[in-house]
């Protein structure tokens, strides 16, 4: 033991300030990669979803679609990975893709059950004063689900957040990366603090999208 | 309104995603300047390393020595030998650490099938070349390995290892149940070694992993009583746990070499670089270098810089 | 041209590799993984729910807190799951069945919080007034009225939650738990492909066939005559 014993890196506790303040550039490089491949993933996921799920509205093939995104979900994530390598190799793009993947299976469940809570009068009564399908679809249909999109938007940030530290498989998990080396050699602080910050910066995006979805949707919050 | 405010949303969308297919390249990468002192100058070395304490300590060392050859450098973190060894045929990866044996075993399986027989041997020279055979088809070379070696190796609680003995041959007769890696009943080294090789019947396989903290776990509430894991690992004592020594030699030539992919087999300046290393690099400083990042969690460049001076060779 | 190759050859060899009879047989067989997957997420579903319903149906009736409810249940998907196995396996609860049954309860509760508290809230209040005026009380109106109405969000929070469990399920293989999770580690471990291809593909469609047998007793049992379909969402909606 000696003159270390008293230092809380080397009795590997799970709280240890030194290691924050030792590894605070490691772990600010590990959270800029996690928000940039969360956001990037779950950006890219909403502008798939949208069209896909208008498209697949229209064609009559939601169930379809649907039924897919049930097999995507279920694909492990070590395996989805493993083989979306051999296509897109070790760069960001395979974590990218594989989280786009991800967050399109719950974004498009509730874009469609949005677009599917519209009530039937409602859109009878668009069409009554003239409106053609593209109007209807931008003012009347997407604005009314908008608080579907919205929360499945939150569902979907959240999980990507988790779903971004399997990254590590090709060193870009972000704070996964960090997980992944503190479970290999037992660094419990490392464990415990990249951990918290997941889970953090969970609770950040979640309330900003919550305060987003209240700008957009200021008639919803007068009716409750 | 809304009609303006939901195009206004999609507008934004569209504008961040076009912006991040823009920046979308790799942004991990620890980009280097080149100082231009040696035969490398000019060319980028993309290091590979498989994450874990001693092999980010190796690809520290490539990239010093690296770097004061002349080479610009990056470290690629992959995970899994399944991910990286691919990338170093196509050229996006272009050295990592590896370990001989294991590394001649994964292109054993690779090419000839999970059922292969084994190319690798205990001793060393023997089974780089058997690595080499292997290697080169597929446009690979592994340079000179160091004296320095991780094998594999079985862990006991120091409990058991007082009851059975320190030595892998005092268990002889004794059944087991082993927390390894799933596919251990066809390694040579590993299930049917303990059998033939030292009298021990593995009565129970619990898939559990390579030196993972489950293995450990397993031991310590004695589910298992023998666990596979480095020769080199430094979390085990202070875990009560012991490596029960290998003493009829078992194990592989499991010691530490550059492969080098596709570009870089005729880099004779890369080569010579990293056979120094190899030159000096004993098993008991590895053993001392994972000691310092795992124990007193020290970080694998400071402690890769440090050997490396205290070699000269920096 | 050969990465295109690869992946479309192990699919035929995933179908071989599930057409060979030793694959069904024995202590690792698919038979057995899938029995053991089954169970751990059946385990996992009714604790999940035995917790998430109670509370989410209190929240919706007396409408209040379930904001805070939703906000919790919802970042609690952001926590590493491999990471919290790990430790909780390393520390007292040790491995085996229990440490993954506790992770995947965790991951079941909020599509089952956030549904059913929507569901509640989201029954006509004019109706709700009338059951009163009757004479209901708070426990009749929740029963009479409430979880009748609800039934369709509350059966599709069970089912998005059944289909999480057995997808996350699938680690348990790394904690002595088995299941079909073990056929993806022992293929990933073997560089076989075949395996691990054939491990996700079962997998996959035990997930179907769980969201159709849901999709069944959704009908089934619906208390409410509808002509419209509910779709159902996984989400707060705050």
């Amino acid at each position: 033991m000696g003159p270390l014993a008293s230092d809380c890196l080397v009795r590997n506790t799970w709280v240890c300030p030194k290691y924050v303040r030792t590894r605070s550039s490691d772990l600010t490089a590990a959270l800029t990669q996690h928000v940039e491949l969360t956001t990037v993933s779950v950006l890219i996921g909403l502008a798939v979803a949208l069209p896909l799920a208008v498209v697949a509205r229209r064609l009559r093939l939601s169930s379809l679609l649907l039924g897919t995104a049930t097999v995507v979900y279920t694909v492990p994530s070590l395996a989805l990975f493993s083989l979306l390598v051999p296509f897109t190799g070790l760069s960001s793009t395979t974590v990218v893709i594989g989280l786009v993947l991800y967050s399109l299976t719950i974004l498009l469940r509730n874009v469609l059950a949005g677009l599917d809570g519209v009530a039937a009068d409602v859109r009878e009564a668009a069409r009554g004063m003239g409106f053609g399908r593209t109007r209807l679809l931008l003012r009347v249909e997407l604005p009314l689900a908008l608080p579907t999109i919205m929360a499945g938007l939150r569902v979907a940030t959240v999980s990507t957040v988790a779903l971004t530290t399997i990254g590590f498989l090709v060193g870009s998990g972000g704070l996964g990366n960090l997980i992944q080396d503190g479970l290999q050699s037992n660094f419990k602080a490392e464990v415990l603090t990249a951990s918290v910050l997941c889970v953090l910066l969970a609770v950040v995006a979640d309330l900003l999208l919550l305060v987003v979805q209240r700008v957009l949707t200021p008639w919803a919050r007068s009716q409750s | 309104m809304r009609a303006k405010r939901m195009l206004s949303l999609v507008a934004a969308l569209a504008a961040v995603v076009l912006l991040a297919a823009a920046c979308g390249g790799d942004s991990n990468k620890l980009k280097t300047d080149n100082n231009g002192s040696g035969g490398g100058a000019g060319k980028h070395v993309v290091i590979g390393s498989a994450g874990f304490t001693e092999i980010n300590l190796m690809a520290a060392m490539y990239q010093l020595l690296l770097e004061k050859a002349g080479y610009s450098t990056s470290i690629k973190v992959v995970a899994n030998r399944e991910l990286y060894e691919p990338a170093l045929e196509k050229g996006q990866i272009n050295v990592v650490p590896d370990y001989a044996a294991t590394m001649a075993e994964f292109l054993n399986v690779k090419k000839n099938g999970p059922n292969a027989k084994p190319v690798s041997s205990n001793d060393k020279d023997q089974t780089v070349a058997a690595l080499n055979k292997l290697a080169e088809p597929l446009g690979l070379k592994a340079l000179d390995p160091a004296q320095a070696v991780d094998q594999n190796a079985f862990a006991a609680t120091t409990a058991n290892a007082k009851k059975n003995g320190a030595n892998l041959s005092d268990w002889n007769g004794q059944k087991v149940v082993l927390a390894a890696t799933p596919e251990c009943p066809d390694r040579p080294f590993c299930q049917p070694g303990l059998k033939n090789t030292y009298g021990i019947t593995v009565t129970k396989l619990l898939p559990l992993g390579f030196g993972t903290a489950q293995v450990k776990k397993a031991l310590t509430d004695n589910k298992a009583q023998l666990g596979l894991v480095g020769t080199t690992d430094a979390t085990l004592a202070s875990m009560g746990l012991v490596i029960i020594k290998d003493d009829k030699g078992l194990q592989e030539a499991d010691n530490l070499v550059p492969v080098v992919g596709k570009g870089f087999t005729s880099d004779t300046t890369m080569a010579d670089t990293l056979n120094k290393l190899a030159g000096v690099l004993t098993t008991d400083d590895l053993a001392q270098m994972d000691k310092k990042v795992d124990g007193e969690r020290q970080k694998p460049a400071d402690v890769a810089k440090a050997y490396l001076q205290s070699k000269g060779l920096l | 041209m050969t990465s295109l190759v690869v992946p479309m050859s192990a699919l035929g060899d995933a179908v071989s590799w599930l057409g060979d009879l030793s694959h069904w047989q024995g202590q690792n067989g698919i038979p057995i993984l899938t029995y053991q997957i089954l169970k751990l997420s059946f385990l996992a579903l009714v604790i999940a729910a035995a917790i998430a319903l109670p509370i989410a149906l209190w929240l919706g009736h007396v409408g209040r807190g379930g904001a805070l409810a939703i906000n919790i249940t919802n970042v609690g998907r952001a926590i590493p799951i491999y990471a919290l196995m790990v430790v909780l396996a390393v520390g007292p609860l040790g491995l085996g069945q229990r440490v993954t049954v506790i992770a995947l309860v965790l991951f079941g509760i909020p599509p089952i919080v956030t549904n059913t508290y929507v569901g509640v809230r989201g029954v006509d209040r004019d109706t709700v007034e009338a059951a009163r005026g009757m004479g209901l009380t708070a426990w009749q109106v929740l029963w009479r009225v409430e979880v009748p109405l609800a039934f369709l969000l509350i059966m599709t929070g069970l089912r998005l939650a059944a289909v999480q469990i057995l997808a996350t399920a699938t680690l348990g293989a790394y904690f002595l738990a088995g299941g079909l999770g073990f056929l993806i580690y022992d293929g990933f471990s073997r560089q076989d492909q075949a395996e691990l291809v054939s491990g996700a593909f079962l997998v996959a469609a035990l997930a179907l066939l769980v969201e159709g047998l849901f999709e069944l007793l959704q009908r089934r049992l619906d208390p409410v005559r509808r002509t419209d379909r509910a779709g159902g969402v996984s989400v707060p909606r705050v």
